[in-house]
């Protein structure tokens, strides 16, 4: 068990892929905003990669363990100690009874850290998934983020404590971060010619926007598109602005959502309808880059991907989150 | 237009004498959107075959087929692309498509739920009155503490009008989505198509059970929040949480796609009774009937000169009261 003694600005337990198929009951999928980050600390501690852990956004998460467990950290470096001693990233580590862990603040890079314990964090599934929709109230732990005098229970490991401690990652197994994200994103379902400018999607596709303060675990807000990004001059019967449609269900996670002249990521906890057009939509193998992108700091960059390149990108992440990245 | 990097139609249906053009668009990796016509409308009759098509796709049991989210004009297919191919997805969509040729063929499935509903109950009066105090104490949608009156105002009706229209009409679940357990209900009789603005700002609470209308659209909200329909009542649980109640014992959620609702007048102390009824006690029961929609017989209703002249009018009126009711 891991008793929380400061709950730090925002941890919540999420897995992967999240809780799918309920878009159309108003339910997005939630789940790791960082799945690279979450699924390589649960391969170091020997789960499968979508076991819930806990999602630690911002930092100053503190808590003691009751029992032994084997732990892993990945994400930005909040410069983790044990009982006041730095501990390694990226590593998976064996803590014992009454052992404190502390996380201070996020790195130049990166916004979010990922705690996994061996057996994964043991909530009820509801609706098929551990993970927290924060805007929801629902999932989880109770549906809220954890804080002081929470007891977080944990499951069973898949091996002895000792065979999981000092797994470490092949060096070509980590993740790059940057203050730039580039994100690969495939045109749709609302473009040139009847919605946007081909001078519109061309600077959509090459400009670079900083990600505004704003931001959250439902959307990621960018920079203002200007007037002529629209190929309309009106929304017609949705709406007196042109990037009102009629409602239609948005492809979340990663649909680029034109609310008024913002452009709005709609991410793990996004609304699942709505009535603006949506331009883009980032492939599912990038989605992991906007939950390390820190608002009011760090800047996003659309790059024109295929379909075809997208599920391939599918492929390799599956391989990068298993097993095979273990040195 | 040459086949441009921003193109996003992979493919299309022509239209037919009972169907709209179907555009067939990308929309992600894991996505396509299937559109109906190139015209942004809102009419049930495309809502009724696109529910009764979907009814087909999700009878084949594609794996791969995540889900569907049906919306008025539009339905977003949502799959996983590693055991479903964009191709072959596209070809069930087609031949479901195509298994449903005429208008006679369009047979909806859809339940009649009827809600007991309380008008200007004190639940949504406290949220009115927050709103004014909090958030908007100029609010021109509020008069004698609550939204009817201005409802009225932007419709060129009577409350009393007003309330007869919400009541005379039962109202159709284009499909669910913005809010959980929510659901977006048109009004199925034109003579009873009231529109409205909604809140500007919005507020920052609701009660469970809070009926209102935004736009064409009803929405009985399904848990506390915030919100921006004009409110006119309460009625009682259609999301539970807690799956505690057999109605809920499947999950959270009461409607389901293609239902109607009808509301029928009851106090405020009976609806509030209910709420006991569902969330404590667990034994109240809900009155649903099985049936269908014909498409062709609501076309032909719909298109009568009896309900034609009655749209008709209510238009007229609410040309006038538009001009009249404040702006928000």
């Amino acid at each position: 068990m891991l008793k929380i003694i400061n709950g730090g600005i925002e941890t919540l337990v999420e897995d992967w892929p999240g809780r799918l198929g309920y878009l159309g009951k108003g339910m997005s999928a939630s789940g790791s905003f960082d799945c690279v980050g979450l699924g390589l600390a649960n391969v170091l501690v020997g789960n499968p990669s979508g076991q819930a852990g806990m999602e630690i956004t911002g930092g100053f998460f503190e808590a003691e363990f009751t029992d032994d467990h084997v732990i892993a950290l990945t994400g930005t470096d909040m410069q983790p100690t044990i009982n006041g001693e730095p501990v390694e990233m990226w590593t998976s580590l064996k803590v014992s009874a009454g052992d404190k862990i502390k996380l201070l603040h996020i790195a130049p890079t990166g916004f979010r850290c990922y705690l996994a314990v061996a057996g994964g964090v043991d909530v009820p599934a509801y609706l098929g998934s551990k993970s927290t929709c924060i805007f929801g109230a629902y999932g989880g732990f109770d549906g809220r983020p954890l804080t002081a005098g929470d007891e977080v229970k944990f499951g069973a490991p898949s091996a002895d404590l000792s065979d999981l401690t000092g797994r470490k990652l092949k060096p070509e197994a980590m993740p790059e971060y940057t203050n730039q994200w580039v994100l690969r994103a495939i045109p749709g379902p609302n473009t040139c010619p009847d919605y946007a400018t081909q001078e519109g999607m061309d600077l959509l596709f090459s400009r670079v926007s900083k990600i505004q303060h704003t931001s959250n675990r439902s959307a990621y807000r960018l920079e203002e598109l200007p007037d002529s990004f629209f190929a309309r001059t009106d929304g017609g019967v949705g709406g007196s602005h042109p990037s009102n449609i009629i409602d239609h269900a948005y492809a979340i996670r990663g649909a680029l959502n034109i609310c008024g002249n913002t452009p709005i990521l709609l991410v793990a906890d996004g609304p699942t309808l709505g009535g603006y057009m949506c331009a883009l939509n980032v492939i599912n193998a990038d989605l992991w880059k906007v939950g390390q992108g820190a608002p009011g700091r760090d800047f996003m960059q659309f790059q024109l991907a295929t379909q075809e390149e997208a599920i391939q990108a599918r492929k390799e992440q599956k391989q990068w989150l298993s097993e095979d990245s273990l040195a | 237009m040459s086949q441009g990097k921003y193109d996003v139609i992979l493919d299309t249906m022509p239209a037919t004498e009972s169907r709209l053009e179907i555009m067939f668009r990308q929309a992600g990796d894991g996505f396509i959107q299937v559109e109906y016509g190139r015209e942004q409308r809102a009419m049930l009759q495309d809502s009724f075959r696109m529910l009764a098509v979907n009814d087909i796709i999700m009878g084949k049991e594609l794996k791969g087929l995540i889900e569907t989210v049906p919306g008025i004009r539009t339905n977003l297919l949502h799959f996983d692309p590693s055991e479903l191919s964009v191709d072959k997805l596209i070809d069930a969509v087609k031949e479901s498509e195509e298994s449903m040729p005429t208008v006679d063929d369009v047979v909806l499935p859809s339940r009649l739920i009827h809600l007991p509903l309380a008008f200007e109950d004190s639940e949504t009066k406290k949220a009115v009155a927050k709103y004014q105090k909090e958030v908007r104490p100029d609010a021109p949608n509020i008069i004698n503490g609550y939204n009817l009156e201005y409802m009225a105002m932007c419709n060129g009706i009577t409350v009393d009008e007003t309330k007869k229209m919400i009541l005379g009409t039962d109202w159709f679940n284009s499909g669910g989505g913005f809010w959980p357990g929510g659901a977006f209900l048109w009004p199925t009789d034109p003579r009873c198509a009231i529109v409205v603005p909604k809140y500007n700002p919005p507020r920052t609470w609701t009660p469970e059970g809070a009926a209102g209308i935004g736009g064409p659209c009803v929405f009985t909200y399904t848990t506390p929040t915030g919100g921006g329909y004009q409110l006119f009542g309460r009625t009682i649980p259609v999301f539970q949480f807690a799956c505690k109640h057999p109605m809920f014992k499947d999950g959270p959620f009461l409607y389901r796609n293609a239902d109607r609702v009808r509301f029928h007048e009851v106090s405020e102390k009976e609806v509030v009774e209910i709420y006991g009824h569902v969330h404590d006690k667990t034994d109240y029961t809900y009155e649903i009937d099985q049936g269908e929609i014909k498409a062709k017989e609501y076309i032909e209703w719909f298109n009568s000169e009896e309900v034609q002249k009655g749209a008709a009018e209510l238009k007229a009126k609410q040309a006038e009261g538009t001009k009249k009711a404040p702006r928000l």
